[in-house]
This record gives structure tokens, C-alpha cells and sequence, in this order.
């Protein structure tokens, strides 16, 4: 019988694809090898195995499902990566002392928090004012270059961890930054959803 | 998840909610953030520099309705105390009155910190304003 019977247990993700720790990531094999296993593990191809192996498919299956789905797009693979290497949690950042970070720069914050000011007023009915909604529609898209530019920097630094790998290094710092990018990125995707609330509300 | 009813009680009645004048040298701004979920505490403290007491508290949350909760039971608690009582809150306190699960404790942590830069700001800027009228006469 195939190898593929026992629920064999990945270290992490990558594993289950057979690759190292890495950012960058050849989508088009990466998907290759996806359709591969899952055609491999499929249940018609157990039909009249024993209840353990059709079970031990079905494990597998839905791990390689995961893996896939994590590592497929560039910002859950990022954020998984920081989760493995112990850099944040699945919803919050470790931090040496126990668990907290409030490294948002100031002026990020100052944004933020104007902008929501805006939209709650806009909310409110401000909305017919012809200023806020310039305003609000002038935010829209300072907040989407920079989100542009989060991206970017993300995709970089994400390069720059992959060659710091390479060449045996830990790259520690580059996860922090990576860090701090994504929670800037957190913020502004917020943003964004709530100015889209309020400028094009959906009945 | 539900919320528990001091949380809805704060939510669906927020004390304190408002904004005091930045410029006031007794008043101290603090402007947190929880990058995981993107929200944002803002909590203005008015302090008596005599007494150290807190005259005047008003705060703005954008965010959950834990914090919106954490951040109203803490003007609430932090009101006509001093600023020596109030930098003793926890945010695990503020857990406990409002039977907050483990996934909202960064909610109640946004609180903690907002108190403590508020009166950091406060500190600062009243030191400044002691301070600028000698540095205005020197110059
Ligand atoms: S979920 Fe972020 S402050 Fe509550």
C-alpha cells in the first residue's frame, strides 16, 4: 500500500510540501505538488480500504488542505511564519515581557484615530456635507498607497529574511520588522473596510 | 463568544465618553493601539497637580465592545482617585470585573496602557509648562 496511509504528522507546512522555512515560494509547484497529493489521498482511491486508512486519508487530506491555503498567498504564509519562528501568536505579539508591544508609531495612531473621528461623524449624517465626503474619499486613498507601500516593504523584507537564511543567519530582526509591517497593515486594512462602509453603505 | 453583562452594560452605556482640550498643561492625552485587531483608545486624564487627583476623565475607543467597556470601567475607577491609585490598576482587574475570556485580554491591556500614557503625557507636559517660562526669559 502507498506510503501516504499513515497520518503522518508534518512538522509544519512547508514540511508537508517537502520545502525549508522559506518566504519566497514557486506558486506554480507549489500547486503541482498540491494537486498531486490530494489526487494520492483521494477517498475514491480507498473506497475499500480498512476504516483506519480511509480515516488516516481524510487526516492527511484536510493537513493538506491547510498547508495550502496557508502558504498559497503571501500575507497568511508571512503571518504563519512569524507563528513557527515565535515572533507572535496566532492573534496577538510576544513580546519579552510577557506578551504585549505597543510599538504602533504615534503618528500611525494620530491617523488612525482622526480618521475614525471622521468617519463617525460622516456616520452620523456628515455625510451630505460635501467636505467630509471629500475628506473621507481623500483618506480612501492616502490609505491605500500606503498600503501599497506596507506591501512592498513586506515583500522585500521577506526577501531579505530568505537570504539571511541562506547564508545561516536567524534573521531575528527582519521578523520583527515584518512584524511591525504587518500590524500597520492591520490598521489600514481596518480603515479601509470602515471607509467603504460609510462612503458606499451596502442596504 | 457572549459578552458578559458588565461588558454589555458599559457598552451599551459608555461613561465618560468625550474629550477634554489637549492644550490644557493639566491635562494628559494617552493614544493607544492593538495592532492585532487594529483599534484605537484614545483617554484624556484632567489632574489636579496640587492634589495629584484626577478631576476629569473622558475617553474614545474605537475598537470591540470589551474595550469599549475596559476603557469605561477604567474612567470610572480612575475618577477623583490619584494618579499614584491609578497607575496601580491592572489590567487583569479589569478582566476580572468584566469577566473578560482569554481572547479579550489585549482589550483590557489597551485600558492599562492608556492610563499609563496618559499620565506620562501628563507628567511631561505639566514638567514643560513649569519649565517654558524660565526658557522663554532666558531667551
Ligand atoms: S478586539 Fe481589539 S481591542 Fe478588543
Amino acid at each position: 500500500m502507498p506510503d501516504a496511509l499513515s497520518p503522518t504528522v508534518h512538522a509544519d507546512h512547508f514540511a508537508v510540501f517537502g520545502l525549508s522555512r522559506r518566504l519566497h515560494l514557486d506558486l506554480a509547484a507549489l500547486e503541482k505538488e498540491f494537486y498531486r497529493q490530494s489526487r494520492k489521498l483521494h477517498p475514491d482511491r480507498f473506497a475499500r480500504a480498512a476504516a483506519t486508512e480511509q480515516q488516516a486519508a481524510l487526516q492527511r487530506t484536510s493537513q493538506l488542505n491547510d498547508a495550502y491555503r496557508t502558504l498559497a498567498e503571501p500575507i497568511p504564509r508571512i503571518a504563519y511564519l512569524l507563528e513557527l519562528e515565535g515572533v507572535r501568536r496566532r492573534d496577538e505579539r510576544v513580546d519579552a515581557d510577557g506578551g504585549r508591544a505597543n510599538q504602533v508609531p504615534t503618528e500611525l495612531l494620530e491617523e488612525v484615530f482622526e480618521l475614525n473621528m471622521a468617519l463617525d461623524e460622516a456616520r452620523s449624517g456628515g455625510l451630505d456635507d460635501p467636505g467630509t465626503r471629500r475628506q473621507l474619499a481623500e483618506a480612501q486613498e492616502d490609505f491605500q498607497s500606503k498600503l501599497g507601500t506596507v506591501d512592498t516593504a513586506l515583500l522585500e523584507r521577506a526577501a531579505a529574511w530568505d537570504r539571511a537564511r541562506d547564508a545561516g543567519e536567524s534573521g531575528g530582526e527582519i521578523l520583527q520588522q515584518i512584524s511591525g509591517l504587518l500590524d500597520r497593515r492591520n490598521y489600514l486594512q481596518n480603515l479601509l473596510r470602515d471607509v467603504a462602509a460609510v462612503l458606499s453603505p451596502t442596504p | 463568544m457572549s459578552y458578559s453583562d458588565k461588558v454589555i452594560d458599559h457598552y451599551s452605556n459608555p461613561r465618560n465618553v468625550g474629550t477634554l482640550d489637549k492644550k490644557d498643561p493639566n491635562v494628559g492625552t494617552g493614544l493607544v493601539g492593538a495592532p492585532e485587531c487594529g483599534d484605537v483608545m484614545r483617554l484624556q486624564l484632567k489632574i489636579n497637580p496640587e492634589t495629584q487627583i484626577i478631576e476629569e476623565a473622558k475617553f474614545k475607543t474605537f475598537g470591540c465592545g470589551s474595550a469599549i467597556a475596559s476603557s469605561s470601567l477604567a474612567t470610572e475607577w480612575i475618577k477623583g482617585r490619584t494618579v499614584s491609585d491609578a497607575l496601580a490598576i491592572k489590567n487583569t482587574d479589569i478582566v476580572r470585573e468584566l469577566a473578560l475570556p482569554p481572547v479579550k485580554i489585549h482589550c483590557s491591556v489597551l485600558a492599562e496602557d492608556a492610563i499609563k500614557a496618559a499620565i506620562t503625557d501628563w507628567k511631561q507636559r505639566h514638567t514643560e509648562a513649569v519649565l517654558a517660562p524660565a526658557e522663554t526669559a532666558k531667551a
